[in-house]
């Protein structure tokens, strides 16, 4: 598959800055040809999506990075209301997290997430998460879990 | 006042002054205070009578509304002056007549009156002024204060129950006796609601039916049954009139007399009928002229007369012309109050035939005292020469007896002697009969028999006397004795029986018991605990000393309830469950529960057990129980279980917390140093360094803090756990170091154990990594794991050829954070030990090192078989 067959929106669910930096910096270098909005925290990306069902020229995703905990509304009430969501509601998910407990991991694919990243403590391995992103947009399917630790 | 009197005043009021010299003279004179207003209420005039009964002289045209100093209403509220009945009517309002106020002198002194206010309008109708007469009506207030005083003193002296009960059943009032009737502690109980609920259910009808005609204006009486607020039945007679209550309605006042007790005098008479009805004795009676006056059915079957034919006629219709004197002996002796008894003699029948009676008359006598007739037992004695044939029998019991029956004369020689006293004094009945019984007697209580003696004559019995009785072989011998008089036909004590029976065994079982349980009882009240007993079906019997001081309870409280009384109503079910199962098994129990401290007033832990206390057969005789206080140790515990908890929580939380500002760390330090550092100076890479180094040392610090606090949150293993495969799992995560260090790593097979499989893989990877951290320099590392079988445990080794641990160090390892090296020398963060400790803990094993300074470690662990 050709790059050029790859088109996308995706948002950013992420209220640190820095990991903010690094998930922009791991799709950058993937090169992939996709725009990217950043909302800070559970209740900010309530509304991007209720926006969307609302106005049909508002910007809704095909790919959420989803931080899990996150300030107001955590993730997993993110994830709910975002499936419920008319035009958003297919959007491929990979939950973040730093946490890498079993019930956590669990929890999300319950919820129906189509991924886990475990937020790793190296740069390089924080970069594969471009890759993960690039092979669920090339693919149109959950990808497999994946975690660098 | 009359019309034309009432205009004049008008003309007098309206003038503001006094224009006609009568009727100013008529108003001073009169001795009703009056005064008047304008229409603003300020005073124009008032009367001498005004400043006498107001005790003050009021200033006109300042003083407003009322010649008085303060007015209160009846229940003793302040009324201002612009609200007094005056005011009222000169703002233009009805005032109701008849109003009663309380009015004070400026010398404190109160006086009662009736305001009589009116207005006075000019001719369009507009109030122009007022006046107003002060009736002074302080005699007859205190005469009615005094009366309903003397009410209440009445009501509540009386010892019948005095209620008022409005027609729809609410109690409005009850006295102190009344209150006592239907078991209420206080007013409050009872007033207010409905007396109905206090009535017997099958005379509620009847008795609401009774206080609605009262309420109607009817007086009426009524016996009815009430249950009160305990339901305790008793009988009551009320006597009900209406009574015009204060709201004007109607409504019950009624006395009530408790009539129980003449109830039940009235339930025995009539048993006491049918006693005498069914007795197979003639039971008559007599008036002192001899006129029978009541005659039972055993009398019409004896002599043949019905009650109608005997009842009115003489007693002297039933004896025989031979006998006639006896009537007026006996009746001599019915009037100085004696009584016959057991007289024999002979009376006849209707029929003429002749009966033998026994007969036994007593005296009747008055609510004074007076004898006023007789009662007559009549016993037909024709058959009693039967009894004769029971003689052999009695015999016969006599001689089977296990007591010894003796019979003596009044001289106290022996006349018979069963085999029981054969057995039990040792002499036969030959060598007894005829001899003095007080060869029986030890010589120190040759004293009793005289007495013993002196009682039989008197015709008295002796009831189980203990004493002491000498054998034939002159042993002595514990004896309850019990000696009745024996009479001859005539009624003449001429003996007496004997009835001996052996007590040594039960006395010496008493002693020893008293023994023991005052031993017990001053055990019991020397302990710490509580101490109780109970019987076999747990109702508790005592309890020591200390039970009461901790419950403040009387000595007397025993049984179920008291204890139920003082614990916690949560604990109260479970308790009480536990304790009757334990009851219901036979087995011991242990449990805990709240029990009330009186003196600190809070609840206090105890422990209370108990034992169940068997006699030789098995059976319970007794329970045995103590209550411990555990209070300060339960309360320890508790600190202690929150503190741990806490800790635990908070080491938790912050270890996630604090792994997320981390990873930022060492990523950007990270991505400094790839990105910048050709950039900038060598002291400022070496800088960089160190936070890489730090946050990289921080991360697995957190990481094995997350590992040790979550070891504290332990289930119970629900399947085995495979030890190879645990061992396997360690070895692959420690691969990276294994082949850097190119260790050589041996195991023996391996058992499946109950424990968690991931709790032996982390004490195996901190064992073994340890191992390879901690490798000599000088040799390959080569690392061993093994396990033996130590009864209940396995026991587990993990042993390598490294640098070893000096022996001083042995017990400091497995401590938190305690480390042997700086992280210059060996990488660490004190915790692994720490977790295997924690590990091996949790399954109640132990691990422990065994090592020489040079010469390689030995780890050892033990585990649940």
């Amino acid at each position: 598959m050709t790059q050029t067959a790859i088109h996308g929106h995706v948002l950013i669910v992420e209220d640190n800055e820095a990991d903010v930096f690094l998930i922009q910096d791991a799709i950058a270098t993937k090169k992939l040809p996709v725009s990217v909005d950043v909302v800070k925290d559970g209740e900010q990306a309530v509304r991007y999506f209720d926006r969307a069902d609302a106005d049909a020229d508002a910007p809704c995703p095909n790919l959420v990075i989803l931080d899990i905990n996150l300030p107001k509304k955590q993730g997993g009430e993110v994830l709910k209301h975002m499936r419920r969501s008319l035009r958003c509601g297919s959007a491929l998910v990979i939950a973040v997290s730093t946490s890498d407990s079993p019930r956590d991991r669990e929890q999300m694919k319950e919820l129906g997430a189509n991924g886990y990243f475990h937020k790793p403590s190296e740069y390089a391995g924080f970069m594969q998460l471009g890759d993960i992103v690039k092979g669920l947009l090339a693919a149109g399917t959950p990808a497999t879990e994946s975690s660098s630790s | 006042m009359t019309a034309a009197g009432a205009k004049a005043l008008t003309a007098f009021v309206a003038g503001g002054h006094v224009e006609n010299s009568v009727i100013r003279e008529m108003v001073e004179a009169l001795p009703v205070a009056i005064y008047t207003t304008d229409a603003e209420g300020r005073l124009t005039y008032f009367n001498a009578a005004a400043v006498k009964l107001s005790g003050r002289v009021p200033e006109l045209g300042t003083d407003r509304w009322c010649v008085t100093w303060k007015i209160f209403l009846p229940d003793g509220t302040l009324l201002p002056h612009d609200q007094c009945p005056m005011a009222i009517a000169l703002k233009g309002a009805e005032v109701p007549t008849g109003i009663e106020c309380i009015a004070e002198r400026p010398d404190g002194s109160r006086f009662w009156f009736t305001p009589c206010p009116a207005v006075v309008r000019d001719a369009e109708g507009r109030i122009i002024g007022g006046i107003n007469l002060l009736m002074d009506i302080t005699d007859r207030k205190n005469a009615e204060i005094e009366a309903s005083e003397q009410f209440r003193a009445i009501i509540e002296t009386t010892p019948e129950c005095v209620k008022i009960v409005a027609p729809d059943g609410t109690l409005l009032f009850m006295n102190a006796p009344g209150l006592g009737m239907v078991g209420a502690s206080s007013a409050e109980a009872v007033i207010g609601k409905n007396v109905y609920d206090l009535i017997a259910a099958e005379d509620r009808d009847r008795f609401r039916e009774f206080n609605e005609r009262i309420c109607r204006g009817e007086k009426s009486s009524l016996e009815f049954d009430i249950v009160g607020l305990t339901g305790v039945r008793r009988q009551m007679e009320t006597h009900a009139a209406p009574l015009r209550h204060v709201d004007g309605t109607t409504v019950q006042l009624a006395i009530t007399r408790d009539i129980t007790d003449r109830k039940q005098g009235d339930r025995a008479a009539l048993l006491l009928t049918a006693i005498v009805d069914s007795s197979d004795d003639a039971i008559i009676s007599k008036d002192l002229n001899g006129v029978i006056t009541s005659w039972n059915k055993s009398a019409e079957r004896m002599f043949g007369y019905t009650a109608a034919e005997a009842i009115g006629q003489a007693v002297t219709l039933l004896i025989p012309p031979g006998r006639l004197d006896e009537e007026p002996k006996i009746l001599a002796r019915l009037r100085s109050g004696e009584r016959v008894d057991h007289f024999e003699t002979i009376r006849r029948r209707k029929d003429g035939a002749l009966l033998e009676l026994s007969l036994t008359i007593s005296p009747v006598r008055d609510a004074q005292g007076a004898v006023i007739g007789a009662s007559k037992i009549a016993r037909d004695i024709s058959e009693r020469k039967l009894a004769g044939r029971s003689a052999l029998l009695l015999s016969a019991i006599v001689d089977s007896s296990d007591d010894a029956i003796i019979s003596k004369d009044l001289n106290g020689v022996i006349t018979s002697w069963n085999e029981s006293a054969e057995r039990m004094f040792g002499y036969t009945a030959a060598e007894a009969i005829g001899r003095p019984v007080t060869m029986l007697i030890p010589p120190d209580r040759l004293d009793e028999e005289p007495k013993i003696l002196a009682r039989l004559r008197r015709g008295e019995r002796v009831d189980h006397f203990e004493t002491v009785r000498r054998r034939k072989d002159g042993t002595l011998l514990d004896i309850s004795l019990t000696i009745s008089p024996v009479r001859d036909a005539q009624d003449a004590v001429i003996g007496a029986s004997k009835i001996a029976r052996d007590i040594s065994e039960s006395k010496r079982v008493r002693a020893a018991l008293l023994e023991s349980e005052a031993r017990f009882r001053q055990l019991a009240d020397t302990m710490p605990q509580i101490v109780w007993t109970a019987r076999p079906d747990g109702c508790v019997d005592y309890y020591n000393e200390r039970w009461y001081a901790f419950t403040g309870f009387s000595q007397d409280a025993f049984g179920d309830a008291s204890w139920e009384a003082i614990l916690h109503p949560e604990d109260l079910q479970k308790t009480q469950e536990n304790y009757y199962a334990a009851i219901k098994a036979g087995q011991p129990y242990n449990i805990e529960y709240r029990l009330m401290d009186r003196a600190e007033n809070r609840w206090r832990w105890f422990v209370g057990r108990a034992v169940p206390v068997r006699d030789a057969g098995g059976a319970i005789v007794k329970w045995f129980g103590t209550c411990t206080d555990i209070d300060e140790q339960k309360r320890v515990q508790d600190d202690l279980r929150r503190a741990n908890e806490d800790l635990e929580q908070f080491a938790f939380s912050s270890t996630h917390d604090l792994q997320e500002p981390l990873r930022s760390i060492k990523i950007y330090s990270e991505l400094l140093a790839t990105r910048y550092g050709d950039t900038v100076n060598e002291e400022a890479q070496k800088f960089v360094t160190f936070v890489r180094e730090g946050a990289t040392r921080m991360e697995m610090l957190v990481r094995d803090l997350l590992t040790y606090t979550q070891v504290t949150k332990f289930e119970p293993p629900r399947e085995t756990a495979d030890a190879n495969e645990a061992l396997n799992n360690a070895l692959a995560n420690l691969a990276g170091a294994i082949s850097e260090s190119g260790a050589k790593i041996s195991a023996e097979p391996l058992p499946s154990l109950p424990v968690h499989g991931t709790h032996l893989q982390q004490v195996f990877q901190n064992l073994i990594g340890n191992a390879i951290k901690y490798r000599s320099p000088e040799r390959q590392p080569i690392v061993n794991v093994g396990v033996k079988r130590q009864g209940a445990h396995w026991e587990f080794a993990v042993s390598d050829n490294g640098i070893g641990i000096d022996p001083a160090y042995k017990e400091n390892i497995f401590g938190l954070f305690k480390r042997l090296h700086t992280s210059d020398e060996y990488s660490g963060t004190g915790i692994g030990l720490a977790i295997c400790q924690r590990i091996v803990d949790r399954y109640h094993g132990r691990i422990w090192v065994e090592s020489e300074s040079g010469q390689g470690s030995t780890f050892r662990f033990t585990l649940p078989v």
